[in-house]
């Protein structure tokens, strides 16, 4: 029997639906698990992945930023300055895309995945007590963010520079791979600048539609936005994000990260062993 | 107070845009989706196992340019229809730079006006490229 484009499509909206509340309850982002999805799941070319995760990185990037803005978590100054090095990297990530074989992305993906299960076991460690740097305080970087129970936390930053340069390389990621490269932002930002947990998270999810759309166009031109695949993944991811929030809220998901980690792990050395073996 | 209230307004603004943009991205592409599947959804499935670039193809498909997007919105193909949903998708995050721009111009900030326009222009720059 064959599959018609209708049951394609239903089976795609449940597949992204889920893909959305994983990557939103996880923290992974909604573009992240879409390639697999596709790819593994539904033997979908590595190029078709690639488009439709930067789909699904905008829509769960501008939903969720729509929140956080609004209460203040995101650091905007912080994030605007640091997508010139996202956006630039995107850029040259697109570019690196056309004559990269596609098997040699797959297998960098991978790598992505193994850094992003790593992460899902570091402790979250809160920096105290951290001095702001000369350049910090010149781009007015240090603010203020919202602890429940506590009101206003004022927090400063350093390591400015080394920052800027792990966000180059999460653009040529993001222009890769169609991923928002949440991990790279997060390590950039709580790692090397110092800055409170939930605003590195806040902030990196602000500026992935941004980063992303950098590459957009350029997407769109080499046909690897492919509206049958696209539409559906659109529309679950963001379904699916919303109610991830929702269930945020409320429920405890260190546990559910870490047994998460162990799946991503086996998808990572799936995709690199495909990759050294030629399959996509 | 007078120079907290207008960023805050701001805040909610940018964060009013965005829900706006994805919201109605959404709904472009989901009037694409069902027509198209009311159209096609009993034919097969494509293939998609395959990669097909645009240099390959006999004819490049319309939804793969701005102008041939726009063709087929005019011609009611559920195809561009939903790429239009992709493309104010796309355009949300930059209307939202736009926004910042107008934000720090209004608190006079001129690092961060400079700051922003690079970064629209980055993506301008980018897509007009890709266009030309």
């Amino acid at each position: 029997m064959t599959t018609t484009i209708l049951i394609f499509t239903l089976i795609l909206l449940v597949g992204a639906y889920l893909a959305g509340l994983l990557g939103s309850m996880t923290g992974l982002g909604g573009g992240v698990v879409v390639i697999p999805l596709l790819t593994l799941g539904f033997n979908v070319d590595f190029h078709y992945a690639i488009g439709a995760a930067l789909v699904a990185s905008i829509a769960t990037s501008s939903g969720a930023a729509s929140a956080y803005v609004r209460e203040g978590i995101t650091n905007v100054r912080l994030g605007m300055f640091l997508e010139i090095a996202t956006t630039v990297g995107a850029v040259g990530g697109a570019l690196i895309a056309l004559w990269m074989p596609i098997n040699a992305i797959a297998i960098i993906y991978g790598l992505v995945l193994i850094l992003t299960a790593a992460m899902q076991y570091r402790r979250k460690v809160d920096h105290t007590g951290v001095v702001g740097s000369a350049a910090a305080h010149r781009l007015k970087l240090c603010s203020t963010y919202p602890v429940k129970g506590v009101g206003l936390v004022a927090y400063e930053l350093t390591n400015v520079v080394w920052g800027f340069v792990v966000m180059i390389f999460a653009g040529i990621l993001s222009g890769l791979l169609g991923i928002g490269s949440g991990v790279l932002k997060v390590l950039a930002m709580d790692c090397a600048m110092k800055v409170p947990f939930k605003v590195s998270t806040t902030t990196s999810n602000f500026m992935i539609g941004v980063t992303a759309a950098a590459s957009a166009v350029v997407y769109i031109q080499r046909g690897y936005i492919e509206p049958g695949i696209a539409c559906p993944v659109m529309i679950g991811v963001l379904g699916g994000a919303l109610t991830g929030a929702r269930l945020l809220k409320r429920m405890k998901v260190t546990v559910l990260r870490q047994i998460f980690a162990i799946a991503i792990l086996l998808v990572a050395i799936n995709m690199i062993y495909n990759g050294f073996t030629g399959k996509f | 107070m007078d120079t907290v209230k207008p960023k805050h307004d701001m805040q909610g603004l940018i964060s009013r845009a965005l829900r706006i943009g994805v919201t109605l991205a959404c709904c472009i592409a989901a009037i694409g989706g069902i027509y198209y599947l009311w159209r096609h959804g009993g034919e097969p499935m494509p293939d998609y196992t395959q990669f097909v670039p645009n240099s390959a193809r006999t004819e490049a498909a319309d939804y793969t340019s701005l102008s041939g997007i726009v063709r087929g919105v005019m011609a009611l193909q559920a195809t561009e229809w939903i790429q239009l949903g992709v493309v104010v998708l796309i355009l949300t995050p930059v209307v939202r730079v736009l926004l910042s721009l107008v934000e720090f111009s209004l608190e006079r900030d001129w690092i961060y006006v400079g700051i922003t326009a690079v970064v629209f222009l980055v993506i301008l720059m980018n897509s007009l490229e890709g266009v030309a």
